[in-house]
């Protein structure tokens, strides 16, 4: 995995993780919201169970006033009724209150008021009923200005402010908690969005550096390419013309061999006996009629002093000088010459002999003799 | 289309070497050894040029040539030898006989020329 696909990979890891944090935040807000809810619902049940009891507490209060005006039994219940659901609006408060300590205590004051208020209630309709007018005269007595009642109204009243005073907190707390819900999904967008621009601009960085890439690559095989092309070129040309050159020296070779053999071919044919000499007169080649005349092999013969094959007679005498050394450094034919030539049985066999000086740009360097076997004679 | 030569030599490397040089040169070749091939070959394949030596081992080559002139009357004959000649026999009697003659010692870019000044490149 090359460096530029890890960067890509953390840029989308980091994509991932604010993307997983922005939905935790989000989930743990909507469930704070929900619970914000439980407790505003809780709050209002509180309130309403308050103002249920205020409502029944006066009704109570109300009837049993009643009561000691008519006497009848209707408005006794009516004040049994009321003070029953003063009870159970209580029991209700303090269960809704029971986890919070200080309405707890709040409800714990009013219900202790409530239950004097309730036992005051009963005191009056117990006293209409069995001792007549003065009896509620000294009950009512007790409550002149009904002071009781307005603390049980403000006791009321102060856990209704007090739990009016804590919606209003949590109503803050929970706009709060949306403008920061906002704040983190916006932040998360947004983080979110910078950090898919730096993946694409880094994608699209790594695709216009591996076209690049791939760009020189190819122009770089091209160039090979056409290198290769050219030197192969290069290549077949020298070839072809080292094999044509190749083809001319062979045939060249042929050429020269085939005119040697020629050559070869003539002198071997001739009957006479064909030597060709250096300068100093030594032997240096020999055709057949040679060997079969005078019985030596070549190498017996060649590099061989002519004299010592043949000796040219001069009227019937060996000459002084050597007429075939003469003649060849005068550069000068010698014809017709009578000589005996000693074979290698030592018998000595008359012929006649000529020599033919080798001229090299009119530079004598060597001869060819002819010895021609007079009849009589050997060949 | 590409000119026939048909080459006729007793000497295997000189069958091949002409061969090889003419093929390179643009000809298509047939080279034979003697002249009963020769006559056989251009029969069957008729040729634009025929090389032959002088000396062959079953016959003469200027003989063949006779032979040849009567089946091919309007092919040039080029004679290629090692036999060296005079020139005033080459120009009285063999040029009656052959189109052109060639030393086997001459180089291949001069026996090419002589191809090229008979048949065309």
């Amino acid at each position: 995995m090359d460096k530029m696909v890890r960067r890509i990979l953390v840029f989308f890891v980091l994509v991932l993780g604010v993307f997983v944090a922005v939905a935790i935040d989000s989930v743990r807000n909507i469930n704070r919201a929900v619970a914000g809810s439980d407790w505003v619902n809780h709050t209002h049940a509180v309130i309403l169970e308050n103002e249920a009891l205020r409502s029944g507490l006066y009704l109570a209060d109300g009837s049993a006033h009643t009561f000691v005006v008519t006497g009848e039994p209707g408005d006794r219940r009516a004040v049994a009724e009321a003070l029953s659901d003063v009870s159970e609006h209580l029991d209700i408060m303090a269960a809704l209150t029971r986890n919070e300590p200080a309405q707890r205590e709040q409800v714990a004051r009013i219900d202790s008021l409530v239950s004097a208020r309730g036992a005051f209630l009963r005191a009056l309709i117990k006293a209409r009923q069995s001792g007549g007018m003065d009896a509620v005269h000294s009950v009512l007595a007790d409550d002149a200005g009904q002071l009781a009642l307005k603390d049980i109204d403000r006791a009321v009243e102060r856990l209704k402010q007090d739990e009016l005073g804590l919606l209003t907190e949590r109503d803050n707390a929970s706009f709060m908690q949306a403008q920061m819900t906002r704040w983190t999904v916006w932040t998360g967008v947004v983080l979110d969005f910078l950090l898919l621009a730096g993946a694409a601009w880094l994608i699209r960085d790594d695709l216009a550096a591996r076209r690049s890439a791939a760009s020189a690559l190819r122009a770089a095989n091209n160039q090979l390419e056409a290198k290769v092309s050219e030197r192969t070129a290069e290549l077949f040309s020298a070839n072809e013309l080292l094999t044509a050159e190749n083809l001319e020296r062979s045939w060249s070779n042929q050429g020269l061999e085939h005119q040697l053999n020629y050559n070869n071919l003539i002198i071997n044919s001739i009957n006479d006996l064909v030597m060709v000499l250096t300068k100093a007169t030594n032997i240096s080649r020999v055709n057949p009629a040679v060997v079969r005349v005078t019985g030596f092999e070549p190498h017996e013969l060649i590099n061989r002093p002519f004299a010592s094959l043949a000796q040219l007679t001069h009227a019937g005498t060996a000459p002084m000088v050597d007429p075939v050394a003469q003649a060849m450094k005068d550069g000068r034919d010698l014809r017709d010459q009578g000589a005996t030539v000693l074979d290698k049985l030592g018998r000595r066999i008359p012929v006649e002999v000529a020599l033919f000086p080798l001229r090299d740009r009119d530079k004598v360097v060597g001869g060819v003799v002819i010895l021609q076997v007079i009849s009589g004679g050997k060949a | 289309m590409q000119k026939h030569i048909l080459v006729v030599d007793d000497e295997a490397t000189i069958r091949d070497l002409l061969e090889l040089f003419l093929s390179r040169s643009g000809y298509r070749v047939t080279a034979v050894s003697s002249a009963p091939e020769a006559e056989e070959a251009a029969a069957k394949d008729r040729p634009d040029l025929v090389i032959t030596d002088l000396q062959l081992e079953d016959s003469d080559g200027l003989e063949m040539v006779d032979r040849l002139k009567a089946l091919l009357p309007d092919t040039p004959m080029m004679l290629l030898t090692g036999v060296l000649f005079d020139p005033r026999v080459v120009r009285e009697t063999l040029k009656k006989k052959v189109s052109c003659y060639v030393e086997k010692t001459a180089p291949l870019a001069r026996i090419l020329a002589a191809v090229q000044g008979l048949v065309g490149k």
